[in-house]
């Protein structure tokens, strides 16, 4: 039975196995505890502040003040969630959040399969020269072509559109490297067998590769969400009008809009926050997985 | 395709856009080098350049350290580790923007976080975002927060990998913990180390939503950075020359990084036994 190598198809088991520390039963207990201990501060500091979030979010704006502070709100004040859910076009920002990384994502998992499926394992004129041109592009900083990009897109009449969120980030090639690796490492065996029987390139690659690389897909369909969630320099610049902001940007509006009323950027921050941390609950494996192979590479 | 459209093309465009005068609306002239030797003389492009880099350096040696001694405990961490490490994560998931949000409450000089934590030891509270020493650092520690469970699992994954026979070699030969990490595991990790290093150095030459989100640059111009100077140059100074100019300082300097750091860790392999 053939394994591919990533660790993304590893089972639960094995996977833990693998990242479970083995030949350290010599750690002292005393040892162990300060481990413990170090890790537990640790947690404290990074999920400290969004316990700070959340209670502020729960408190009318005038009980911030006081002092000492309060962490647990006697009485729970749900009118910062009404303000934003009923009085802002919050709604409307996550729906145009999930709708443009949805798309991307979807977008990108398709096609930077089926690039690095040819990369990996196709033959044609130019492979490597187009190779070194992709792996080139990946230098690129976003930020630095900002202004022609933004030039690029108005003068195709798309600023403030969903295509103007939508197409840019689909030329990150990052994807088109990452399916190139796990593609790579699959066995010639089978498509050449699938090839003598006749198979399309196509089939080959939509019945034999995509299923073998189902995990890998997850990772780039994982990471690729996480980045389209948390981007914001481009939505920012390249739509202007309100109801098709995106979440990250409409939030970060607020300040211009109203008086800074922390209220209801706490109860946003919370709220925006809640879909990726589910996403990052359902995926952890990949996530993990994903940083794995990230290492393992070296 | 589509690279050309929307990478190959604007790198063209941005390096002669950086020999342009005017602005978003009206015309453009070709204008030779002047925007070059402008730039030089503008106290706001010196200061953004110097912030970029001095918020890199804030950022990424905590950030490397923290991960790295908190990754060497994470491995004793054998019972609830994966949970511990979802929550160490878990900050990382924050987009940038959000994240400032979060920092809006924690440096408010009247009731944030952070000076209840200074009032708890005997500190009176700081203006942190209003004081020009202060606010780099404190846009700096956002970052550092957002990094430090990244970062950790990145480390952890790598200490992992390393073989395991030499360090029960060098336990035997009588090296201590402390010997060991600094003969052993740092040279060991000196590939994942640098690639890690210019990665995140790039990551941080870009910053750009917390600034945005904070302190738009200020106060004066300690928090000006390079992206949040082209997103100005583009949107309110009218200058696209200046802009462009600096982002092709910024490509440069990845670029440069980047090569650096493949042919380092070229030589490396070929110069391995």
């Amino acid at each position: 039975m053939t394994r591919s190598v990533y660790p993304g198809s590893y089972s639960r088991p094995t996977l833990r196995r693998l990242i479970t520390p083995r030949g350290l039963e010599g750690a002292s207990p005393a040892t162990t505890a300060v481990s413990y201990g170090v890790v537990v501060v640790a947690c404290l500091v990074t999920i400290g502040p969004f316990f700070y979030l959340l209670s502020s979010s729960l408190k009318p704006d005038a009980s911030l003040f006081q002092y000492p502070p309060v962490w647990i709100p006697s009485h729970l004040y749900w009118g910062n969630y009404a303000h934003l859910l009923f009085h802002t076009e919050f709604l409307r920002w996550v729906a145009n959040t999930f709708l443009v990384a949805g798309v991307v994502t979807c977008a990108k998992v398709l096609f930077d399969s089926m690039a690095g499926y040819a990369f990996a394992k196709m033959r044609f004129p130019f492979r490597n020269a187009l190779f070194v041109v992709v792996l080139m592009t990946l230098m690129i900083p976003f930020s630095a072509i900002l202004i022609p990009l933004f030039f690029i897109v108005r003068d195709l009449h798309l600023l403030n559109t969903y295509w103007a969120l939508i197409l840019p980030p689909l030329a990150n090639p990052i994807g088109i490297f990452m399916m190139r690796t796990f593609i790579e490492g699959l066995p010639s065996d089978l498509e050449n067998a699938a090839r003598l029987d006749g198979a399309s390139e196509f089939a080959i690659y939509w019945r034999l590769i995509l299923p073998l690389v189902k995990p890998g897909l997850v990772v780039l369909a994982v990471f690729t969400f996480l980045i389209q969630y948390t981007s914001f320099l481009w939505p920012l610049v390249a739509v202007s009008s309100t109801n098709l902001e995106v979440v990250t940007v409409g939030l970060a509006g607020q300040s211009s809009i109203s008086q800074v009323d922390y209220g209801i950027y706490s109860a946003g921050a919370l709220m925006a926050l809640v879909p990726i941390t589910l996403v990052f609950l359902f995926l952890q494996r990949f996530f993990i997985a994903g940083s794995l192979a990230g290492a393992l590479k070296q | 395709m589509f690279f050309t459209i929307f990478l190959l093309v604007p790198v063209g465009l941005v390096i002669y856009d950086s020999f342009e005068s005017g602005g978003l609306i009206g015309a453009h002239h070709f204008v030779g080098f002047k925007n070059w030797t402008n730039v030089w003389s503008q106290a706001l492009a010196i200061e953004s350049l110097k912030n970029t880099f001095v918020y890199a350096l804030m950022v990424i040696p905590t950030v490397f350290v923290i991960g790295m001694i908190l990754a060497l405990f994470l491995r004793n961490v054998k019972r609830g580790g994966p949970a511990l490490r979802a929550l160490l994560y878990v900050p990382a998931l924050a987009p940038v923007a959000v994240a400032a949000l979060i920092w809006i409450f924690l440096v408010n000089p009247d009731f944030g976080g952070f000076n209840l934590a200074l009032s708890t030891v005997g500190i009176s509270g700081q203006n942190w975002l209003g004081s020009s020493s202060l606010a780099l650092p404190t846009i700096a520690s956002l970052e550092v927060w957002r990094g430090i469970g990244f970062w950790t699992l990145y480390f952890f994954a790598s200490l992992l990998g390393l073989p395991r026979e030499l360090y029960q070699a060098a336990a035997l030969d009588g090296a201590g913990p402390i010997r060991r990490f600094f003969r052993l595991t740092l040279p060991l990790l000196r590939p994942t180390l640098l690639f890690a290093a210019v990665f995140a150095t790039v990551y941080a030459l870009q910053v750009f939503d917390s600034v945005y989100v904070l302190t738009d640059g200020a106060p004066g111009n300690a928090t000006a950075t390079v992206v949040l100077y082209i997103y100005n140059a583009l949107l309110n100074f009218n200058e696209l020359g200046l802009g462009a100019v600096m982002s092709v300082i910024l490509l440069g300097v990845t670029l440069a990084l980047t090569l650096a750091m493949m042919r380092l860790l070229r030589n490396r392999r070929v110069g391995a036994p």
